[in-house]
């Protein structure tokens, strides 16, 4: 009886063993072949932009390594004023999203009013609109208020996030009600307490939704390309497309060039503070 | 010596008057009165659930009664939010912030307040000189242990210099034997500063070492208010006498002749119409050749005494806790005597103390 059953465990071992490895083995590829999917255009941009046109579409080793494409692009179109823009509008949203989601959030998560659950719940709703289905609505709107064409009319749209205010509430909610009874005892207000307890004990929140907030409007096309037609409120995404297409023609390696000195800001900052990030994400609860 | 001259605070009364709480059809209080004399130490005891943090929450104003009324130093608080009361708590889970070190913990009060910054330094070199914590100054409270959290907690509580300090449950994070040290240092605590202590636990032992007065509640009444000899020397109800001690008071059911069900006697209890309950202390008992007779069914050697189970009569149960040890083996017959003062009889349908011809 026992001999046998011990007899048996080894084969069981093997076989529970075996398709971990097998699965473990798929994933690993798996991996590898979506990052490799990911890195590609990349890789494809990186090389052309630093060798000569010549060698945009042929792959030599040791072919010349060049700044000049880059010089180009930057003297070809007004990147650096580009770059303000889109410096400006990113800060506009990310703080007017900080200061106008951590009450809304509070609100929600803290605090007892009629109705309390069913507005959250219409802020929720908002998570299900696309942004882009509401392109001529907000474009209406902007010219109702005289704004086409400002980077504030860009960041208005943006400026309320439900996004944000859903995330915070969550975090608010873990912070132990013990913590908020005792900075309440110690004489603190409502909005002492709010910023001396619950957004330190949020900071890891913040970092990840300011990360996806930046991210997502120094990226953000379509809707700055609709409002702004002018040099001095056009973001980066806007310029380097108009740029892109008309001012250029089909040069890959400038428009590599500027493609990468328009994200490589952003780029580089990730890689910095990657780490942190991820840490952030982790906390945060969002993956 | 120095620091008891630079000391301007000492205890106030606290009062209650009729307290009551609901939520919806959960009644948590129901109408509390009770005075803490200033600068004593009240313990509010009672099992999980019968509103001893409800009440503290109520004085410390974190909470509103839906009636009644809170008097801390003879004014009238009800209607005053927590930080004007005049009141520190140490909360359960010691509250302390995570993302401050244990000085700014200290004196996150203190600035909340303004209170000028000589004047925090002040207080925190005190409370430390008091805790011994200096060493643990720059540390954040992940870094402590349970213990290190608890002397930050208390160092809080201490540099509010409130006249009333609030604990709810403060020791049950804690290990067996930190739990006495910390006992001990809390109550040095509360005598070298004079200040009014209110103090929840569910721990009998705790109330009976530390209070000057044992307010018993369950289910949001007032079992019975008493210092803690009175508390275990007359227990007001049945519930109030198999709550306290270890073990808690025997409590045995007896038949209108007065006796155990099942025995030919003793007679314990005058005959009586209602049924009545008999209670014995444990460590009334004693052995002898007459009295309550037993049959042990088990006995536990603790050291310095043995309790020894036995069963009685019918279906009664009876605990003996004898000085030494005692080796008597199981399902041996004995007998029990104690002293006439030593029995304690209770209506066994309202719970309440039957008074006895003294
Ligand atoms: N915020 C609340 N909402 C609803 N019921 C509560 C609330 N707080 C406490 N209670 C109820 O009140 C009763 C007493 O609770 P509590 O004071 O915490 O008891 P204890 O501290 O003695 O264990 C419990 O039945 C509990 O469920
Ligand atoms: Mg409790």
């Amino acid at each position: 009886m026992s001999g046998r059953a011990i007899g048996l465990q080894p084969a069981r071992i093997r076989a529970i063993g075996m398709a971990p490895i097998g699965t473990r083995w798929l994933e690993i590829v798996g991996a590898w072949m979506l990052g490799l999917i990911w890195v590609l255009p990349l890789l494809y941009a990186v090389w052309t932009a630093f060798h000569p046109a010549a060698y945009a579409t042929r792959f030599d080793l040791f072919a010349p390594l060049t700044l000049h494409n880059i010089q180009l692009a930057w003297e070809a179109a007004p990147f650096a004023r580009y770059f303000l823009n889109t410096t400006i509008l990113v800060t506009l949203i990310l703080v007017a999203q900080f200061v106008l989601c951590t009450p809304a959030a509070f609100a929600f998560a803290r605090m007892e009013f009629p109705g309390r659950d069913f507005v959250f719940a219409i802020v929720l709703l908002q998570l299900m609109v696309m942004p882009d289905v509401l392109l001529v609505g907000n474009y209406r709107t902007m010219v109702h208020l005289g704004l086409v064409d400002t980077i504030l009319a860009i960041a208005l749209p943006y400026l309320g996030s439900a996004f944000g205010i859903f995330l915070l509430r969550q975090t608010f909610r873990m912070v132990p009600q013990e913590l908020d009874d005792a900075a309440r005892l110690e004489g603190c207000s409502l909005l002492g307490r709010l910023w001396r307890v619950y957004v330190p004990l949020a900071k890891p929140t913040y970092i990840a939704y300011g990360l996806v907030s930046v991210s997502y409007h120094w990226n953000n096309f379509l809707w700055p390309l609709v409002i702004t037609n002018s040099v001095t409120t056009r973001p980066l995404t806007v310029g380097l497309s108009i740029f892109a297409s008309t001012d250029q023609g089909i040069d890959w390696s400038i428009i590599t060039a500027a493609t990468l000195m328009t994200s490589g800001p952003l780029l580089i900052a990730f890689l910095l503070f990657q780490r942190q990030f991820v840490q952030s994400f982790m906390r945060a609860g969002i993956r | 010596m120095t620091i008891r001259n630079q000391m301007n605070e000492s205890g106030a009364d606290v009062r209650l008057h009729g307290v009551a709480r609901s939520w919806g059809a959960t009644t948590a209080l129901s109408g509390i009165s009770l005075h803490v004399r200033a600068g004593s130490f009240c313990v509010l005891l009672g099992p999980s659930g019968c509103g001893k943090t409800t009440c503290l929450r109520i004085v410390a104003g974190l909470e509103q009664a839906s009636a009644g009324v809170v008097e801390i130093g003879g004014r009238d608080v009800t209607a005053l939010p927590p930080a004007q009361r005049g009141v520190a708590m140490v909360f359960q889970s010691y509250a302390l912030f995570p993302h401050l070190t244990v000085a700014e913990n200290i004196m996150f009060g203190l600035k909340a307040r303004s209170v000028p910054k000589p004047d925090r330094l002040r207080r925190l070199d005190r409370a430390v000189e008091i805790l011994g914590i200096g060493h643990l100054l720059a540390r954040r409270p992940g870094q402590l242990s349970g213990g290190q959290q608890q002397r930050v907690a208390l160092g809080r509580a201490i540099v509010a210099e409130a006249p009333v300090c609030l604990m709810d449950e403060p020791l049950s994070n804690l290990d067996a034997q930190l739990r006495a040290e910390m006992r001990r240092e809390i109550l040095a605590l509360q005598r070298r500063l004079g200040i009014t202590m209110l103090y929840v636990t569910h721990d009998q032992t705790e109330a009976m070492g530390m209070a000057d007065q044992v307010v018993l509640l369950r289910d949001g009444r007032v079992e019975q208010d008493a210092p803690p000899a009175d508390m275990y020397s007359r227990p007001a109800t049945s519930f109030a006498a198999s709550f306290i001690g270890t073990p808690p008071m025997n409590l045995l059911k007896l038949s209108h002749e007065g006796m155990v069900p099942g025995t030919g006697g003793p007679v314990l209890g005058p005959p009586r119409a209602a049924a009545t309950l008999a209670g014995i202390r444990p460590e009334a008992l004693r052995l002898s050749d007459h009295g309550i007779p037993a049959e042990v069914t088990h006995a536990e050697y603790l050291g310095a005494d043995t309790v020894m189970v036995c069963s009685v009569g019918a279906e009664g149960r009876l605990l003996a806790r004898l000085p030494g040890r005692v080796a008597i083996a199981d399902g041996a017959l004995v007998h029990f005597d104690f002293g006439p003062a030593d029995l304690h009889l209770f209506d066994a349908a309202t719970g309440h103390r039957i008074p006895q011809p003294a």
